[in-house]
C-alpha cells in the first residue's frame, strides 16, 4: 500500500508514508481496472447531534457536502 | 497528467487541513489525525463520499487556535450546539470528535503520512486497515448494515495492506464475530 520514502532531510515519522499524488494515481488506476461503482453515501442515521448541527451550519453558508 | 479522483471540495478541505496539520508540526505539537468518513473518501478516491470531516488531537485547544487562525469559526445561533468548525470563506466544516483514533486501539505505527498534498505541506490519516475494521465493527453491531459494503470496496482499492494487522484488528473490532475473508467473499 504504502511506500516510504528514504529523504533524510524530512520528518522522522514513524508510520508509512505516501507522496499524495503517487497515491492518487494509484487509486485512480485501481478504480478504473476494478470498474468499481460509486459508494452509495452514508445514510447519516448514526450522526451525533453535533455532527447534524455542524453539516446543517455548513449548509447555511452554502456549502456543499 | 493524471486526473484527481477527489472532488474538488474534498480536495479543498483536505488542503486547508495539511496547512493547518503543518503549522502545528511547525509550532512543535503532534499533527491532527484525520478519521472516520473523510479518512474512507481519501482511500476511495471518492469514491465513498461523506459529509464527515473528523480529527482526532490530542492538543485540541492549540489545534483549535490554529484552525481560527485560517479562518474557521464557530457556529452560532439557535440549534447549532456543535464540537464542529465551520469555514466561511471555502464553505466547509471540521470536527474534533477524540484525543486518538478508535479509543487509541490502533497501532500508532501504522497510522500513515501524506507528504506533499500541496507542495511541502503533509498531513496524517488514520490506517485504512483500521479504517476497514471500523466499518466492520459498524458492521457486525448490526445497526450500520452498509458498512460491510464500504470495507469491501476500501479492501479492493488498497491492494497493499498489511492483512495479519488487518485481519486482527477486525477481529478485535468485531468481537471475533468476522475476519479478513469476510472481505473476500
Amino acid at each position: 500500500m504504502a511506500s516510504r520514502t528514504s529523504k533524510t532531510d524530512r520528518e522522522d515519522w514513524p508510520g508509512p508514508r505516501v507522496n499524495h499524488a503517487d497515491f492518487a494515481a494509484r487509486l485512480a488506476a485501481r478504480r478504473t481496472e476494478l470498474h468499481l461503482p460509486e459508494a452509495p453515501r452514508n445514510a447519516g442515521t448514526h450522526r451525533t447531534a453535533s455532527k447534524r448541527a455542524l453539516l446543517k451550519a455548513i449548509e447555511d453558508i452554502g456549502g456543499k457536502w | 497528467m493524471t486526473t484527481s479522483p477527489y472532488r474538488p471540495e474534498f480536495e479543498a478541505a483536505l488542503a486547508l487541513l495539511a496547512q493547518v496539520s503543518e503549522r502545528m508540526r511547525a509550532r512543535g505539537f503532534t499533527r491532527p489525525i484525520l478519521v472516520g468518513g473523510a479518512a474512507a473518501e481519501y482511500y476511495s478516491g471518492s469514491a465513498i463520499a461523506t459529509g464527515d470531516f473528523d480529527l482526532c488531537s490530542t492538543v485540541q485547544p492549540e489545534l483549535e487556535e490554529e484552525m481560527r487562525r485560517h479562518g474557521f469559526v464557530r457556529p452560532s445561533g439557535p440549534g447549532k450546539s456543535t464540537r464542529g468548525w465551520v469555514h466561511p470563506e471555502l464553505r466547509l466544516g471540521f470536527e474534533i470528535v477524540a484525543d486518538v483514533p478508535m479509543d487509541g486501539n490502533v497501532d500508532r505505527a501504522h497510522i500513515m503520512l501524506v507528504d506533499d498534498f500541496v507542495p511541502g505541506h503533509s498531513f496524517a490519516i488514520i490506517a485504512v486497515e483500521d479504517l476497514i475494521a471500523d466499518r466492520m465493527g459498524q458492521y457486525a453491531s448490526g445497526t450500520a448494515r452498509d458498512r460491510l459494503e464500504q470495507a469491501r470496496l476500501l479492501y479492493q482499492l488498497n491492494s497493499g495492506v498489511d492483512k495479519a494487522y488487518l485481519d486482527r484488528r477486525i477481529r478485535e473490532e468485531s468481537s471475533g464475530d468476522y475476519g479478513i475473508s469476510d472481505l473476500e467473499d
